[in-house]
């Protein structure tokens, strides 16, 4: 094409013409009219990452009388109170309380351990690697034991159909970058290959529901591809064979481009404002994330998403507005919790709160078969630490909200023998995703208790 | 049987004296191809399979079991050898470093070796000569580290693109000054993979990462035939694209060439003049050869129409700096197609960016696109004052930052955990002395570069770089203090032997440990891979590993009885005579890395044994001796790695009358590094490329 004859393209043609009408492919038809014939819902994963671990006696039924523990670093195996394996009443702890409206729909899960690889920060590897499907010690040339973690597992296999496999958000509203990525990060494509996570909520409304991201990808890829169709030309036989590879990788792009744009008129329907540049108070920040991962959930967006609700470690103090008058800094007032407990437990309570804001958002969305957003999701709670003064990978809070579609009992309170690895728990979410394996990072079986 | 050189290849040849070699040997070659072609005489049949049937074919033919999977009665003439140049190198190299016939076979007397050795290579040579091919790296996507390094350079950034933990060794306060020819004697540096905050360094605002690109087996991370791409990351390349240009770090402040291409024109200047004449270099720049008409056209065209639809000036052009940085004619590394179906010069500009990411890990920069342009580039003395001007300049540190601790497999010490109570003081709070450890042989290495010492030093050198933590390591095993973050290293005598260079390093000895023992034999296959570049075969797989449980080993037993009873199985020795004496001669270093002189169970420690069956040695100082007498296979084992490294390939038989030049030529400089970087540029191979445009294979294998 002529100079003058590119000038005479407008910016819309441009950014909505050749690019898409080159790339698009016929199949896409067929796996919209496939989405329009499925009567039962799809089901959904979420997780909902706690920094830092909580106050045990304020979090744990049975422990409301235990000492507070002095900081230790050993990651030794710490075990909570004893108590017996099996079902138990689900009893609402102070920091579990938000949770009343909604206690029938969630299983709070206790007993349930990891391992610390020795060699990285005890801080950056309890998120990074909470959800890794590697068990320790198994990648070699890394200090972490961190390989796809089970959001991206389970995309694999219900991540097809949507415009995004997953998304990964974080309330991290820190401006330094003082931390690695280890830190506000619980969701990786694979060894060393992170799914970064979103942490402006403009940013994550623009690509979620805006055309902002679309266009400038559009834009260039014609630019790209023209470069790619010169370039293959100049190659000999074998290295023109591997540059396909080029191609098909534009090609998928594109599609997951036009997924989303066949889902357009949908989302207009979307009933949410584009989010100001204005720095919001600690709780509306995160509802906003909330709000955003939600209606995400709700239109087909994705199926899998995951949201950290602040950063790992990260000392630098922070407002959490309804809270406290000054900037606190989570991570330093964790390891004296014999002066700061009271406040601790504000901080928990106060995760725990939007925790439940989103179980409630989302158990008012109807769906069809009686159901709703929260019936078809696994939604799940949990902190990379079982106390963040001890530093330990034992006894870990986690909470189980949804039932998969019915396919969970819920409203209970579920104890698990000593070293019962978490990985189990990830295998059982694994198979009631679809996903066909065995065996999860560590895990020794699924938790067959758990199902209905 | 005669070769055509494109007129380039001549005129290189004639600015590099060793080609004058290059040219009698290929005369000579084709003189004894055409004695064979004649049908003379078959000189395998002559000279060769006498030897062969008498000493070899009795397992490497007739027996039930082929041993090696090596069948020499297949070979039946010059024909057959000619098919297969890699098997030939094989038998040559075998025979050569005196491997085969194994111990328990009759020895084969020196004189009737070299005789048959000389012959065999001779052939080889011929064979070679006729092929005129030499194995090509496949068009390959850079690398995580590549591509930073060249984002970095194409909009000269301040800040780093995104942090890299594959870059070990962290420097402080610029320590690392190529120009002055000298490696200062107090410095600081940090640990990168195990430090604290290691990671924090000015970056890009919300620009992620692609994930690390893992080194191939016995090889690196630029390996062209490891570096694919994937949807996914074809995603992470067009959001890279797109969010470093947009990112808030991305300012006039830190990128250099903001004024130069961002920022808005004059009103009066022309709008299309000024979007090209930016335009131009930066694409020559970005895609390393001067950009067809055509090409700017595209880009030029659509910065225009952006502009006049409205969008700011700056807004436009970023979007087509974010296009190149998306296309593959940036991101990818290739040559382009040859001519004939031989062997072809590369052009100016293919050699400026083989040197830049051989030497520097990035694109070339103006000066060497400059001298590219002018189509100099090859000559003699440019190339030489080239790569003497990039040894000189601090974008060395990216080679440091990658061959290395790659040719080293330093990344193996990071997952290495010795046994927490046998060990207590190898961990410290957080830490691990390792930490400490994996800096000293990379220090090592920079200071022989930079000074461009003798790679003997690396065997063995009377100096070395220590911080406190490490002196007081070696001394007995004790801590010392140390800072987490930014470590002072001091260059330090060493007076005892049993220290220095790399073999003796603790990172090395410790990573080729397990958690409660030293392994003898992982570090006998270390030695072999890393400085002789002949890594073993892998263990067949149904042997069964070494009994480890209290019940089944007996206390009183060294490590290197209870290795001899496994390696009484025939099919093992042959291996194990190989790798074992080179482990076993490290046995005086514990787990940690630690001088020993007795076991646990107080049995003393053995570690005498022969190199190559030629060199006795009954401890490690007479063992770093042995090497040093073996010291052209030790360089020649090293110039093939550092080959590897810069053809982004493995290397193959074609690949080794180089090799043989390059450690000739570096002999009488006693092996310097420079030497051997400069010879390496200068090889055949680096200057020489093989991808045909239509896809005629044969002679490829």
């Amino acid at each position: 094409m002529s100079s003058e004859a590119w000038k005479r393209i407008s910016r819309r043609n441009f950014l909505y013409g050749t690019g898409g009408a080159a790339l698009s492919l016929p199949w896409l038809e067929g796996i919209a009219a496939q989405a329009a014939t499925v009567s039962t819902p799809a089901q959904r994963m979420a997780f909902f990452y706690v920094p830092i671990g909580v106050i045990r006696r304020g979090f744990f039924p049975n422990e409301a009388n235990a000492e507070l523990r002095k900081f230790v670093d050993t990651k030794e195996p710490i075990n909570g109170a004893k108590m017996p394996v099996g079902f138990h009443e689900l009893e609402l702890t102070p920091t579990l309380k938000p949770l009343e409206n909604i206690q029938h729909k969630v299983s709070l899960l206790t007993g349930l351990d990891r391992t610390f690889q020795h060699g990285t920060d005890v801080h950056a590897q309890c998120a990074s690697c909470f959800m890794s499907s590697a068990a320790p010690y198994t990648i070699k040339s890394s200090a972490w034991p961190l390989d796809r973690t089970l959001d991206h597992i389970v995309a694999d296999q219900v991540g097809h159909a949507t415009p995004f496999r997953s998304i990964e958000l974080s309330c991290n509203s820190h401006k330094d970058n003082k931390e690695s990525l280890h830190f506000d990060n619980i969701s990786w494509y694979g060894t060393g290959h992170v799914a970064p996570s979103m942490r402006d909520p403009r940013k994550v409304y623009r690509r979620l529901f805006g055309t902002q991201e679309l266009k400038s990808y559009r834009n260039i890829t014609d630019l790209v591809l023209a470069d790619a169709k010169s370039l293959s030309r100049e190659l000999g036989s074998t290295d023109r064979h591997k540059f396909a590879e080029y191609f098909d990788s534009i090609r998928t792009l594109e599609e997951q481009m036009d997924k989303f744009e066949k889902m357009k008129g949908e989302l207009e329907e979307v009933d949410l404002e584009e989010p100001t540049a204005a720095l919001l108070p600690r709780g509306e920040y995160i509802r906003l994330m909330a709000d955003l991962m939600v209606t995400a959930l709700q239109t087909g967006l994705t199926h899998v998403a995951t949201m950290m609700i602040a950063p790992e470690r990260w000392d630098t103090p922070y407002m959490f507005e309804s809270l406290f008058d000054k900037p606190r800094s989570h991570h330093q007032m964790s390891h004296k919790p014999q002066t700061f407990v009271d406040d601790l437990l504000k901080v928990d309570h106060f995760h725990m709160q939007q925790y439940a804001y989103m179980l409630e958002k989302m158990d008012n969305i109807k769906e069809a078969n009686d159901t709703t957003l929260l019936d078809n999701t696994l939604f799940t709670y949990g902190s990379g630490l079982g106390d963040g003064s001890t530093h330990q990978y034992s006894d870990l809070p986690i909470i189980v909200a949804g039932s998969g579609g019915g396919k969970l009992k819920t409203g209970h309170h579920y104890h698990f023998a000593d070293g019962t690895p978490l990985s189990n728990l990830w295998l059982t979410q694994a198979q009631l995703m679809g996903v066909n394996r065995k065996r999860f990072s560590d895990s020794t079986q699924a938790l067959g208790e758990l199902l209905a | 049987m005669r070769l055509k050189f494109p007129p380039q290849t001549i005129s290189n040849m004639k600015s590099l004296t060793f080609y004058h070699l290059s040219i009698v040997l290929f005369l000579l070659g084709a003189f004894c191809a055409q004695a064979v072609v004649a049908g003379e005489v078959d000189p395998f049949q002559k000279f060769v399979q006498p030897v062969l049937q008498k000493r070899c074919v009795k397992c490497h033919g007739e027996g039930d079991e082929l041993e090696g999977d090596v069948n020499l009665l297949a070979i039946k003439n010059f024909a057959d050898v000619s098919k297969d140049p890699d098997l030939l190198s094989s038998i040559i190299d075998a025979l050569e470093q005196g491997d085969m016939p194994p111990e328990d076979e009759p020895e084969l007397k020196p004189k009737a070796r070299k005789q048959v050795v000389t012959h065999l290579k001779h052939m080889l040579h011929e064979v070679l000569q006729a092929r005129s091919t030499f194995s090509q790296s496949p068009i390959r996507r850079m690398n995580r580290f590549q591509y930073n390094n060249a984002v970095q350079d194409l909009f000269q950034l301040k800040p780093v693109v995104f942090s890299l933990p594959e870059r070990m060794l962290r420097e402080y306060k610029n320590y690392f000054q190529p120009q002055t020819g000298k490696m200062p004697a107090n410095l600081n540096a940090g640990s990168r993979p195990l430090g604290k905050s290691q990671m924090i360094e000015p970056r890009l605002a919300g620009v992620g990462p692609f994930p690390q690109d893992l080194r191939a087996e016995n090889g690196f991370d630029n390996r062209g035939d490891h570096l694919s791409l994937s949807p996914l990351l074809m995603e992470s390349f067009m959001k890279l694209s797109t969010s470093i240009v947009q990112s808030r770090d991305f300012t006039p402040k830190n990128c250099g060439i903001w004024k130069t291409f961002f920022a808005p024109p004059l009103v009066n200047d022309d709008l299309e003049n000024v979007v090209r004449q930016r335009l131009e270099p930066f694409l020559t720049h970005a895609f390393r050869r001067p950009v067809e008409e055509k090409l700017l056209n595209r880009y030029a065209s659509h910065v225009i129409a952006l502009v006049e639809a409205g969008e700011p000036f700056e807004a436009s052009m970023k979007e087509a700096a974010s296009a190149a940085i998306a296309s593959p004619r940036f991101l990818y590394l290739y040559d382009k197609s040859s001519v004939s179906d031989k062997a072809e010069a590369i052009d100016d500009y293919e050699l400026a960016s083989r040197l830049s990411f051989f030497l520097w890990g990035s694109i070339p920069d103006q000066t060497l696109l400059d001298l590219a342009a002018a189509g100099t580039l090859h000559e003699l003395e440019v190339l030489d004052q080239q790569v003497e001007r990039m040894l000189k300049d601090r974008r060395l540190k990216r080679f440091c930052d990658s061959f290395p601790s790659q040719w080293l497999q330093l990344e193996r010490i990071i997952s290495s955990v010795p046994d927490m109570e046998k060990h207590p003081k190898f961990y410290f709070f957080k830490y691990r002395v390792s930490m400490h450890m994996m800096l000293e042989p990379l220090l090592l290495f920079e200071t022989i570069l930079i000074e461009d010492r003798s790679i003997l030093e690396l065997i063995d050198s009377d100096y070395s770089y220590r911080s406190d933590l490490l002196k007081a390591w070696y001394k007995d095993g004790s801590l010392a203090k140390t800072t987490p973050t930014s470590i002072p290293f001091k260059r330090v005598q060493l007076t005892d032997r049993r220290q220095g260079g790399v073999i003796t390093n603790a990172a090395v000895l410790t990573m080729n440990s397990g958690p409660e023992r030293s392994k003898p034999i992982t570090r006998g296959a270390w030695i072999a891979s890393v400085i002789f570049n002949d890594p073993p075969e892998p263990p067949p797989a149904d042997v069964p590993p070494l009994p480890e449980g209290k019940e089944e080993v007996d206390p009183n037993m060294t490590i290197r009885e209870r290795l001899a009873a496994h390696r009484k199985r025939a099919d093992c020795a042959g291996c194990h005579e190989q790798i074992d004496p080179l482990g076993f001669a490290l046995e005086n270093y514990g787990p940690t890395g630690l001088w020993r002189d007795q076991y646990e169970n107080g049995r003393d420690v053995d570690s005498a044994g022969v190199l190559f069956r030629k060199h006795e040695f009954n401890n490690i100082i007479e063992f770093k001796d042995a090497i040093l007498i073996e010291k052209d296979r030790f360089a020649r084992g090293f110039a093939s790695h550092l080959l590897s490294f810069a053809l982004a390939r493995e290397l193959n038989a074609a690949d080794s009358p180089a090799l043989d030049q390059i450690v000739s030529e570096t002999k009488s400089d006693n092996y310097t590094l420079q030497a051997i970087i400069k010879q390496i540029v200068a090889s055949e191979p680096f200057l020489h490329k093989y991808n045909p445009e239509e896809g005629t294979t044969k002679n490829v294998k």
